[in-house]
């Protein structure tokens, strides 16, 4: 068990690709860390220098106390899942999660020990003689992880574990990675592209963009206090509603306002809300809440509101918002700021 | 009628569509025939110019020597001559050459299996700083042919530098240049640069090595090509014949090959001894290709290691 620290880490490719820029971030000891952010945002880079894949550019990384930058991956005590397995094809599931084992010089009866009970946590006792071609997709994923599991390392690293896996199958094995990692312990680092994925699963999440750390914090922090514009819209399904500040009357050209759909209630503005009046266009009923996409002059907007309220779609009705529920941001480097006075 | 023939007919049918001729066109009288005929000849012309050398040879090991002089297409006109195979086993020393030519070829096949795999390993996944031009530089030999080398290969092997002792006269002066194959080295290095990376990475990262990588990870993953390289380096030493004639010699000639022997000998041994000779060495290959083929060229099931 460690904790992990970025320290004013760079990773420039040999094309002169900046792949992380500057990257501070410390990881707590035991802490499900998500690395969050669109494609290309330079998670997997990240990732990749805590495990000793690809050189650190500048900075430092520290696993523990130690400087990992010139440590080969296979001392820095860490497993890795990968986005698509990377199992020993010619090996069975039992020689795949024997393999690190043996390597690391651990005792045969420690090794069945280890191999037997994460087969038996990860449902595999029965695939054990198996090669991995005869295994379906979830069942790989799940050698995959017990191969890290056994290892019993200070750090998971893990690089979008699920995105192979369909829907169902997707929530089932996100539940079974967090109580595993709840049980062990283990400092961890899970890469997705999905925020969903991220808000139910991080102690803590990093939104990146284009190399650049936007903002860390629990997903509550996030979703309630996001410093700019991108993490705003980022973060949230469906996407806060981010519109300049004078179409609500508010404040000067210079601001931008930001609400939640679920913040829009239907009906005149009281005290202490601020309203405006706009076409209903679709209306996407979800059984226990329903999806109003709504027109203001230039704008598309998103309400989430309660079945009960009735829209008609092709009509134009009267919306508020709660003051209380507003965000304010800078129009030109889209960071949080004070509401106007 | 039940659906499998329908099922048959209907796949037929759109293998057919698939080629140059259309369905539709078989229907034709002309094309039918005219088409059909070709196709049987083909069938035939191959088989006679693929097997039949083969199976002649077989049959005239066989043949007293008078036989296959005065009918060489007849089959046994005068029984079968068994004794042929026993002359040329015992007064022949087939066995001796064919033991040396086994010798040879297991050593060429180990040599050139080192240097392919730690060469192609070295390029492919270690990727040293200067790896671009040395496989640029070993892509340009390929286009040397061999002849051209023969003299000063031959002068490197008589006074190799720094060792200054001719290897002329031993099985190194075979096995050594036998390694030095840039063909086999580029065909495996394409086939590592399609292994997938991720499980080279999960190998580091669950503590493998340069080496324990190489032993434990890239060769088991790589019987398929393993399989190709050991039949080209097998075959070239078996039917080898400039080479070895040239620095095995004849003075010592208990060490020649049967590629080389066998030719030298031809003038002065009775036609069907000299035939059964042939047969027997050329059984060799064909029995061991017979036993490896299957192990060697059917696919090891690679799949199933990464998502697709
Ligand atoms: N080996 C490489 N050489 C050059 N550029 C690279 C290399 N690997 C990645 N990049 C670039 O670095 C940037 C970040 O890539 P990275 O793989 O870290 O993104 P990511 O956030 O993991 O994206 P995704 O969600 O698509 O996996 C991208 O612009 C990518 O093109
Ligand atoms: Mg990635």
């Amino acid at each position: 068990m460690a904790e992990i620290h970025f320290e004013g880490v760079s990773k420039v490719y040999g094309d002169g690709t900046r792949a992380v820029n500057d990257l501070d971030l410390a990881i707590g000891e035991g802490e499900f860390m998500v690395f969050v952010g669109p494609s290309g945002c330079g998670k997997t880079t990240a990732l990749r220098m805590v495990a000793g894949l690809e050189e650190i550019t500048d900075g430092t990384i520290l696993i523990g106390d130690r400087v990992m930058n010139h440590v080969s991956p296979k001392d820095r005590d860490i497993a890795m899942v990968f986005q698509n397995y990377a199992l020993y094809p010619h090996m069975t599931v039992e020689q795949n999660l024997a393999f690190g084992l043996k390597l690391h010089k651990i005792s045969k009866p420690e090794i069945a020990r280890r191999v037997h009970e994460a087969a038996a946590a990860l449902n595999l006792d029965q695939h054990l003689q198996r090669k991995p071609k005869a295994l379906s997709g979830g069942q790989r994923q799940r050698v995959a992880l017990g191969r890290a599991i056994v290892r019993e390392p200070a750090v998971f690293l893990m690089d979008e574990p699920l995105s192979n896996l369909d829907a169902a199958l997707r929530v089932q094995t996100r539940g079974e990675i967090l109580t595993l990692q709840k049980r062990l312990g283990t400092t961890t680092i899970y890469v997705t592209h999905d925020q969903v994925e991220a808000m139910t699963m991080g102690d803590r999440i990093a939104v990146m963009r284009e190399g650049v750390l936007q903002q860390q914090g629990t997903p509550e922090e996030l979703y309630t206090r996001p410093v700019n514009t991108f993490v705003a819209t980022f973060i949230g399904s469906p996407a806060m509603n981010v519109v300049p500040a004078p179409v609500l009357k508010l404040g000067s050209d210079s601001s931008l306002v930001g609400f939640r759909p679920e913040h829009i209630r239907v009906g005149p503005a009281l005290n202490g809300s601020v309203g405006f009046n706009a076409g209903v266009e679709v209306v996407e009923y979800l059984g226990d809440e329903q999806l109003a996409h709504l027109r203001l002059g230039e704008l598309s907007l998103v309400a989430k509101l309660p079945v009960a309220d009735h829209v008609e779609p092709g009509t134009a009705a009267a919306f508020a918002v709660s003051r209380e529920a507003l965000l304010f941001f800078a129009v030109d480097t889209g960071f949080l700021t004070d509401p106007p006075s | 009628m039940t659906v499998l023939p329908f099922r048959r007919k209907q796949r037929a049918y759109e293998a057919r569509q698939q080629g140059l001729v259309l369905d539709d066109d078989w229907h034709r009288p002309s094309v039918k025939w005219g088409l059909g005929t070709a196709h049987v000849l083909l069938l035939v012309l191959l088989v006679i110019v693929g097997l039949g050398p083969i199976l002649w040879l077989f049959k005239s090991a066989i043949t007293t020597t008078q036989d296959t002089i005065v009918s060489p297409m007849a089959l046994f006109p005068h029984g079968i001559a068994w004794s042929n195979l026993t002359d040329a086993w015992n007064n022949l020393d087939v066995g001796l050459y064919l033991k040396n030519t086994v010798v040879v070829a297991i050593g060429s096949w180990i040599s050139a299996i080192f240097i392919a795999t730690t060469g192609a390993y070295a390029l492919s996944v270690l990727q040293p700083r200067f790896g671009k031009v040395i496989m640029a530089a070993l892509l340009t030999t390929l286009f040397v042919p061999a002849v051209v080398l023969l003299v000063p290969l031959y002068v490197e092997v008589v006074d190799p530098p720094f060792i200054h002792h001719s290897f002329a006269g031993n099985y190194f002066a075979i096995w050594l240049p036998e390694s030095a194959n840039a063909f086999n080295v580029v065909l495996m290095k394409r086939f590592f640069d399609n292994l997938p990376r991720e499980i080279f990475e999960a190998a580091r990262i669950d503590g493998c090595g340069p080496f324990r990588l190489f032993f434990n990870i890239v060769i088991p993953m790589s019987r398929p090509i393993l399989g190709v390289v050991s039949i080209f380096a097998i075959l070239a030493s078996f039917k080898d014949y400039l080479w070895p004639l040239l620095v095995l010699g004849d003075t010592n000639a208990n060490l020649q090959t049967v590629a080389v022997h066998l030719p030298q000998i031809e003038p002065f041994t009775p036609l069907g001894d000299f035939l059964a000779a042939l047969a027997l060495s050329a059984l060799v290959p064909i029995v061991g290709f017979l036993i490896f083929q299957r192990g060697f060229l059917r696919g090891t099931g690679l799949s199933g290691a990464l998502k697709g």
